[in-house]
């Protein structure tokens, strides 16, 4: 079943919070490409979304208003608001200027060293991949660590390779 | 205060609109997310994705607008809070004055 395959895309919380309706929900029907690509974007956003997270904290068992203070006093302040504040963006442009510079001196340095296709792939890195880089300082604060990771090494891999496709072309 | 709830509503940004369909769902019975999908599909013609659903469900319950019951097999129902009748009543009221004003102008044409 596609669906109980696409479930581990969303975090945990999620999939204890709301994982057995969900399933029961799509259940009935067959997935169509459409849906299989509204389950992702869900999982996307059930990964970075404040509301979602407030959602997916508190207790399946508690129907309503039966928190832990702390997460009542967290979800009053932080409702509404970005998780990154603007000291973390200005962290977060900070990396990307910094990768992006290295990322082009590297690959004006590997193209003039004789490695074309690195330099190349370097160079179409400059911005993707610093803004992947620069995502753990404000976009991804506050997320599991292992998930940064995931996601980050994930997405850099995905980007060299299609680089280097796009050098084949 | 009615401007504000419906600030409340469109702060929902790309899930204010699946989100208004479910509080309409909600509004006469609690629902399970199946049974919204259905309800919501042959009120508006509007196939709910499971992904947009949830996102949309969970935002309503972060904000109280909408809160569980205890679950029934696998489905858990949602009912409409208080302060979700309250968001929705307000929003159906705006929804009406632009329709008029549009149908008034469609009119005039």
């Amino acid at each position: 079943m596609i669906a109980q395959r696409l479930l581990p895309l969303f975090p945990r919380a999620w999939r204890e919070r709301y994982g057995e309706e969900f399933l029961a929900t799509v259940g009935h029907d067959s997935l169509r490409m459409q849906q299989v690509i509204d389950i992702v974007s869900g999982a996307i956003d059930a990964w970075f979304s404040t509301d979602v997270r407030h959602a997916t904290a508190s207790s399946p068992a508690e129907p309503s208003g039966g928190g832990p203070m702390t997460l009542k006093y967290l979800t009053a302040c932080d409702r509404n608001q970005a998780r990154y504040t603007k000291r973390d963006g200005l962290i977060g442009s900070g990396v990307m200027l910094v990768a992006t510079s290295i990322f082009v001196v590297v690959g004006i340095a590997a193209r003039r060293a004789g490695w074309s296709v690195t330099g190349d792939v370097l160079m179409s890195l400059a911005f993707p991949g610093s803004l992947t880089l620069s995502m753990p300082f404000w976009l991804m604060k506050g997320q599991p660590w292992r998930a940064q990771m995931v996601i980050v090494g994930g997405t850099l891999s995905l980007l060299i390779a299609i680089g280097y496709l796009a050098t084949l072309i | 205060m009615a401007k504000r709830r419906e600030d409340l509503l469109a702060s929902l940004g790309r899930f204010s609109e699946p989100a208004l369909c479910i509080l309409i769902s909600l509004a006469d019975s609690p629902k399970h997310g199946y049974a919204m999908t259905l309800d919501i599909e042959a009120v508006s013609g509007q196939k709910l994705g499971p992904g947009t659903l949830y996102g949309a469900i969970a935002r309503l319950e972060a904000r109280k607008w909408i809160e569980p019951l205890p679950p029934e097999d696998r489905r858990r129902p949602y009912r409409l809070t208080t302060a979700g009748e309250k968001v929705l009543r307000h929003r159906l009221q705006s929804l009406q004055a632009l329709a008029r004003v549009g149908r008034a102008r469609l009119a005039e044409a």
